[in-house]
């Protein structure tokens, strides 16, 4: 197969929202065919140029997904498939990315704050960051301000998002912010918020470095923050 | 005349083998696959009932049988006392009854397409509102006082609900400490704890989150609710495709168990304690994951909720009429009016929302409390369906008037025009040149008319003495 079929397939499968073969896709009776797993071990073990693979293959098919999301023709649950199928090829990538001269695009933590259970927001955020190319490490829900510090000391990420639906549980977002200052560790981290009750205003009055309104909110503003 | 406890039931979107399916797939939930119990005091209770727990995973998992006999334990009835017997209701069987909703933290005002925080004057408006409007037969607690800190809210607002109307108070709770102060009030107003539970002016809500999972202060709440023997109401949320399987049968199975996990866990902390099945059920927008309050689909999902209470024997509380348009337009109309009628017509015991909310649940407005007041009357009339008997035939008069007469002057017409026919409080019905010689109003307008001139009537207060010893042993109630 040439160089050129395995790329435009992997675009394809990620329009799709294939991460393997087991998957059907959007369009259905696909199941058997390579999807993005199969197809990226191809292009390794063919030695294809790993820029290549990112930039012809993933980005410029994450990029059509945006634009079919826009026109209305995409929902959110076709958005998650495509990002997911992305994230698994990153995965895979990730030990060729040095050495293609990539610099990775940063990491981060991920929390429901202490007494919210509640974690679509969250979940969902996960998956578009590591659609993205972050590397993303999600600490779960009800995390208590000492639990998150630890997670930032140890794992020394460059973002670490925040999230709460409930008003009663998003003071617990301020409280992590303290518990990072009090323990030196403020200036490491960009802190980003997010869920239903908060609110740009509500993030800058807490010193949070910034806000997503929603999932794809939260991949823009990290996006920008990176580039600051 | 008020329609209200009439049955419904005609309208059925379960077939009896989809309902038998349904319980099918909810018992193997309860079995298999289980509920994550985030309060201890709620999981050594199921323990101790004889549940299967996963101590680590917080799971609970009951046996079929063991199921369906502490869902057998819940009374089939409930009813809830208004301060004034009229206002009585009781829930069960297929009886419909509509209510408020709540809770929303804004208020929308029409004149200006703007809307604000909403205070704790507006809920005491609102409930003055709702005394006078005589389709809306409960008073769930629609709004939340945002000037208010938190430990305040529970007993104000169940103090401002139960200072300016006779009507059953329910409400959402907020914490223990609210509560314990929340039932104090109550006791006060009905005389003492045991009057309170043989007539229960006021009721309360514990919610699961969907799918499977009760958090630590709902599950404590629930407790401590029930083993006081207050009416609560244990309703579900799942959303298709957020929460819930996307299709409405899967659906329907979360948001049964759901339920079901609340009304067995009041049954464990006290046999035959009143408790409410409930279903606030919906799909979300799958293009931006907004929760959805005027779809169709919730129309079915809580008509269906009906049917699966009445299957289990419990009464049941669903949630229908709101919009989620922004402003008073044919939308807020007609998303209203489809969901509150499809439920209606289920023989929904408690249809709860089904008056002023908007956007999504977010937004109360005093007008649409007025113009919901008029769809619910039309609904209920719709409920009360076509009495077919030898007087309602009308064998005798259409013989006496015969070919070419008219029923205009006949006695027949003026004996039944009333009772057959919805008297309007709101709709206009005027030809072009009457409606134009009357300013031409919109029904918003004429809403806003209505609000004003119902809020200036005198008000109901509690007696003064009751008022006196409630300001005074509870503290921090703003009067």
């Amino acid at each position: 197969m040439a160089k050129k079929d395995i790329i435009s397939l992997i675009r394809e499968n990620v329009i799709q929202g294939r991460v393997a073969q087991d998957d059907e896709g959007l369009d259905g009776g696909m199941v058997g065919e390579p999807g993005v797993t199969e197809l990226i071990e191809k292009a390794l073990a063919k030695r294809l140029d790993v820029r290549d693979i990112i930039n012809k293959g993933l980005t410029e098919a994450m990029n059509l997904v945006g634009q079919k999301f826009e026109q209305k023709e995409y929902y959110i649950p076709d958005m998650l498939a495509s990002a997911e199928a992305v994230g698994v090829a990153m995965k895979l990538l990730e030990p060729y990315l040095a050495q293609s001269g990539i610099k990775p695009k940063g990491k981060v933590l991920l929390a429901t704050v202490k007494g919210d259970l509640h974690d679509i927001g969250k979940n969902i955020v996960t998956i578009l960051l590591r659609g993205a190319g972050y590397t993303v490490k999600d600490l779960g829900n009800d995390m208590e301000p000492q639990s998150i510090v630890n997670a930032v000391r140890a794992e020394k990420p460059q973002f670490l998002g925040l999230s709460a639906l409930l008003t009663s549980t998003m003071v617990n977002m301020r409280d992590t912010i303290q518990a990072l200052e009090e323990s030196g560790l403020r200036d490491k981290v960009k802190v980003i918020i997010g869920g239903a009750p908060v609110s740009e205003e509500y993030a800058k009055s807490i010193g949070a470095d910034g806000y997503g309104s929603d999932g794809f909110q939260a991949l823009a503003v990290i996006e920008s923050l990176s580039s600051t | 005349m008020i329609r209200k406890g009439l049955a419904g039931g005609s309208y059925q979107p379960l077939t009896e083998e989809s309902i038998a399916k349904i319980d099918q797939a909810v018992m193997a939930v309860v079995e298999e696959v289980g509920f994550e119990i985030n309060s201890e005091k709620a999981l050594q209770l199921f323990e101790k009932a004889g549940a299967r727990v996963g101590r680590e995973e917080r799971r609970v998992r009951l046996s079929q049988a063991k199921a369906r006999e502490l869902i057998g334990m819940a009374p089939p009835e409930v009813r809830l006392c208004g301060q004034e017997e009229k206002h009585d209701v009781l829930l069960g069987g297929n009886r419909v009854y509509a209510g408020t909703g709540g809770t929303a933290l804004y208020i929308y005002e029409p004149a200006g397409k703007q809307k604000r925080p909403a205070t704790l004057e507006d809920l005491k408006r609102i409930a003055r509102l709702v005394n006078r409007l005589d389709n809306i037969h409960l008073f769930m607690l629609p709004t939340y006082p945002n000037e208010l800190p938190i430990e305040q809210v529970d007993a104000n607002r169940f103090f401002a609900g139960l200072d300016n109307t006779t009507k059953h108070i329910m409400g959402g709770v907020y914490t223990l400490g609210g509560i314990k102060q929340v039932l104090r009030i109550a006791e006060i107003v009905a005389g003492s704890a045991e009057e309170l539970v043989k007539r229960p002016l006021i009721s309360m809500i514990g919610c699961s989150i969907s799918p499977l999972k009760m958090d630590a202060n709902y599950g404590d709440l629930v407790v401590e609710i029930a083993q006081r023997g207050i009416p609560l109401v244990c309703p579900a949320e799942p959303l298709c495709g957020a929460t819930s399987p996307v299709t409405l049968a899967g659906n329907l199975v979360i948001q049964t168990a759901d339920s079901l996990m609340g009304v067995m866990l009041t049954q464990i902390v006290k046999p035959g304690t009143p408790v409410i099945f409930g279903s606030v059920a919906t799909n979300t927008d799958l293009r931006n994951l907004n929760y959805l309050a005027g779809s169709v689909e919730m129309g079915l999902l809580n008509a269906a909720g009906a049917q699966m209470a009445q299957f289990y024997h419990l009464p049941f509380y669903a949630t229908g009429g709101m919009t989620d348009s922004k402003v008073l337009d044919a939308q807020s109309g007609y998303e209203s009016a489809i969901s509150s009628l499809l439920c209606a017509l289920a023989g929904a015991n408690f249809i709860h929302d089904a008056a002023g909310m908007m956007e999504f649940a977010l937004t109360a407005c005093y007008e649409k409390f007025v113009i919901d007041n008029e769809i619910l009357g039309m609904v209920m009339r719709a409920v009360d369906g076509i009495k077919v008997n030898d007087d309602t035939l009308a064998f005798d008069l259409i013989k006496e008037v015969g070919p070419g007469g008219n029923f205009v002057a006949a006695k027949h017409t003026r004996r039944f025009m009333r009772r057959e026919h919805y008297q309007p409080t709101l709709s206009d019905r005027n030809g072009r040149e009457e409606w134009e010689a009357k300013g031409g109003k919109a029904i918003w307008q004429k809403a806003g008319e209505k609000v004003r001139r119902l809020i200036a009537e005198p008000k109901y207060h509690l007696p003064a003495e009751v008022r006196q010893q409630i300001l005074s042993e509870i503290k921090g109630i703003v009067d």
